[in-house]
């Protein structure tokens, strides 16, 4: 009895010694169970807390995008140092709200307006869209592939654009026939929309949206397929090739030790901008944590070829290579190297240039090979 | 075009089930507007039941939950003579925040062995047969039609309108509850937060396009089914923005009402029974 009594007030004590640690609050636009979006960041937020023994986070969930300014409100009462909103559309009010608390630090994902004690933060996947678009070129038969796609908007689109140019880098007559389903997650809209591409003839899916229905709809047809945004494996053992996998924990770890060792400060952050890429281990290539191929379908991808500089390779040993490279501290290959052309012969980024981030943020034009409506294409 | 007309079935599979599981308690005079969150929660039970005993047993847990929230919709609608309207909506919102407060733990799994589509597709084509027969053929279909058109009459002859309505309710719920087993069991095998994505409300607007009648819901189901599949078949192939096409059933639903002059509801629909007035 009397060690459990030591042994409460020793706790107690290292409690109270913890009384410096930092509170981190998040704000998440959707539930935490959907798989998707929300999911990978509450991820990140637990891994986090796990890896900083000071750290202490609180979360609410579904937050409507017009209600976030009260949300923000409640977390600086409750003593949160830092506020992580992970919407687009909190943009404003995270604004708002930073300009009421100059105090506190804001971190907003995907957001493009930043202020002193306001950064933005984004894990972007399009290098990965790239090497699986090299995989889904040498496995389509028909010379169709299918991309099941969320809104028309820059990010989405830099996406298929990416996947294309490496579809087409494997074969260049093969085709990506594109489908708006208009939202982030309706999986009875994606199931009909893969219906839709498989009656067309793709026999190989990508997509953007927050459930496995892509993936559990072309397997039922023998299609191959790439995961998106979780480990997506387990739904298709034998069709999912690869995927992209988030890694939300490595932004968060580097920001919060950065803002407990006084670097990040509520006055400097107006420069502070990750987009952080394979380089920075923020994504992940792969049909699941650590299986960057899924092993059945390595075979096919070393008898198939391409050709790189006018020499034969293997697809996949050009995947692997790429891949290390992007993985490396300083890449050497990025998939939007020009002479880039988009689909109506518009020369987009000259030879020998590299898009700039500006570039690559606001992208609106479409590949050649995106077969499909192209909402805000440029003329 | 084969493909069209397969989808066109299997799509409205689930919008029939549930419009005929929302039609039999209106045809009694009981509004559902529950759908939806019915549809979310017997989604969840028969995934839930399925993973741990097998997909059959699945099908009865979802039929079970439907059956249940059915009566629980009668509990305020029959017993407690509450509005219906907002009843069904408070179920409706119950049954998606359940569910996706429930379901957390069956995120992300992979149901092991998914039901053939076209088997349950010829249930819900034998269940809206049945349910035609029922309504026009039976004793219980008089019942239930009388106590949606005159409850009072209904109950000067001796039928109870209660039972008749609480009945129909159970039974009704039981076809939702398949719809909703038919999305986590077959069209979808896996469960995620917010499946029903709607469905619900269609089968509901179904309803009233039917004209409360079984054998026009199977046509208006497959008519969406149809428009569901062609809205992106047809994307980019033809110059019509995504978003049209996506509108076309609800303008659909609009124009073919305002054609068809109204559509003739049960007369007592929405109303509350009450013996003493």
């Amino acid at each position: 009895m009397r060690r459990i009594g030591v042994l409460l007030v020793l706790a107690l004590g290292l409690a109270w010694a913890q009384g410096d640690g930092l509170k981190a609050c998040f704000i998440y636009v959707g539930p935490i169970g959907d798989a998707g979006w929300t999911f990978a960041h509450d991820q990140g937020r637990k891994k986090a807390e796990a890896a900083l023994p000071w750290l202490e986070t609180r979360y609410v969930e579904s937050v409507p995008e017009a209600q976030a300014l009260p949300v923000i409100d409640r977390f600086v009462k409750e003593g949160c140092q830092v506020i992580f909103a992970t919407s687009f559309g909190y943009m404003e009010a995270v604004l708002e709200g930073a300009r009421k608390y100059p105090n506190v630090i804001f971190a907003h994902a995907t957001g493009i307006k930043r202020a002193p004690n306001v950064a933005t933060y984004m894990a972007d996947f399009y290098q990965v869209y790239y090497l699986n678009g090299l995989a889904a070129g040498a496995l389509s038969k028909t010379g169709k592939v299918g991309y099941v796609a969320a809104f028309p908007i820059p990010e989405v689109k830099r996406h298929i654009n990416a996947f294309t140019l490496g579809v087409r880098a494997v074969n260049p007559k093969a085709q990506v026939l594109v489908r708006w389903i208009n939202a982030w997650y309706d999986p009875a809209k994606a199931r009909e929309a893969t219906e839709a591409l498989l009656a067309q003839g793709a026999d190989v899916f990508a997509f953007t949206e927050d459930t496995p229905t892509v993936i559990q709809t072309a397997a039922r047809k023998g299609a191959y397929s790439f995961g998106h945004y979780t480990p997506m494996l387990k739904f298709a053992p034998d069709h999912v090739v690869s995927g992209q996998i988030v890694h939300w924990d490595v932004i968060y770890i580097d920001f919060l030790k950065k803002v407990r060792e006084g670097v990040y400060t509520a006055k400097n952050l107006q420069n502070v901008d990750y987009f952080w890429l394979l380089q920075h281990k923020a994504v992940e290539m792969g049909a699941d944590y650590g299986v960057p191929i899924n092993p059945k379908h390595v075979p096919l991808l070393k008898k198939a070829e391409m050709t790189v500089g006018g020499k034969k390779v293997s697809v996949y040993d050009r995947i692997m290579a790429l891949l290390q490279d992007m993985q490396s501290p300083k890449p050497t290959f990025d998939p939007f190297t020009g002479p880039i052309r988009d689909r109506k012969g518009v020369l987009r980024i000259p030879a020998g240039k590299k898009a700039t981030l500006e570039e690559l943020l606001t992208m609106e034009w479409a590949a050649p090979g995106v077969v499909g409506d192209w909402p805000g294409e440029p003329k | 075009m084969e493909e069209a007309l397969v989808r066109a079935v299997l799509f409205g599979t689930p919008i029939l089930l549930a419009s005929l599981g929302a039609l039999l308690s209106e045809r009694g005079g009981v509004v559902n507007l529950g759908v939806e969150g019915m549809m979310a929660l017997s989604a969840l039970g028969a995934f839930a039941v399925a993973l741990e005993v097998g997909p059959v047993r699945g099908i009865l847990a979802g039929v079970g939950v439907g059956s249940f929230m059915g009566l629980f919709l009668g509990l305020f609608a029959v017993v407690l003579r509450a509005n219906q309207f907002v009843a069904g909506l408070a179920l409706a919102a119950l049954g998606l925040g359940a569910s996706g407060l429930l379901g957390k733990r069956y995120e992300g799994v992979p149901l092991p062995q998914p039901l053939p589509e076209g088997g349950l597709a010829l249930v819900a084509l034998a269940l809206a047969l049945g349910l035609h027969l029922l309504l026009s053929r039976t004793r219980f279909g008089l019942y239930l039609r009388s106590v949606g058109e005159n409850p009072k009459a209904a109950d000067l002859f001796g039928v109870s309108v209660e039972g008749v309505r609480y009945l129909a309710l159970a039974l009704g719920g039981g076809i939702i509850g398949l719809a909703g087993a038919y999305l986590s069991l077959a069209y979808r095998p896996s469960w995620t937060d917010g499946m029903t994505s709607g469905l619900g409300w269609v089968a509901i607007a179904l309803v009233i396009l039917a004209g409360w009648h079984p054998l026009r819901a199977v046509l208006g189901a497959y008519f969406f089914g149809l428009l569901f599949f062609l809205q992106f078949r047809l994307q980019g192939s033809v110059p019509i923005p995504a978003e049209a096409f996506a509108a076309m059933p609800y303008l659909l639903v609009i124009l073919v009402l305002a054609l068809s002059g109204r559509a003739r509801a049960p007369k007592a629909l929405g109303q509350p029974f009450d013996r003493g007035r």
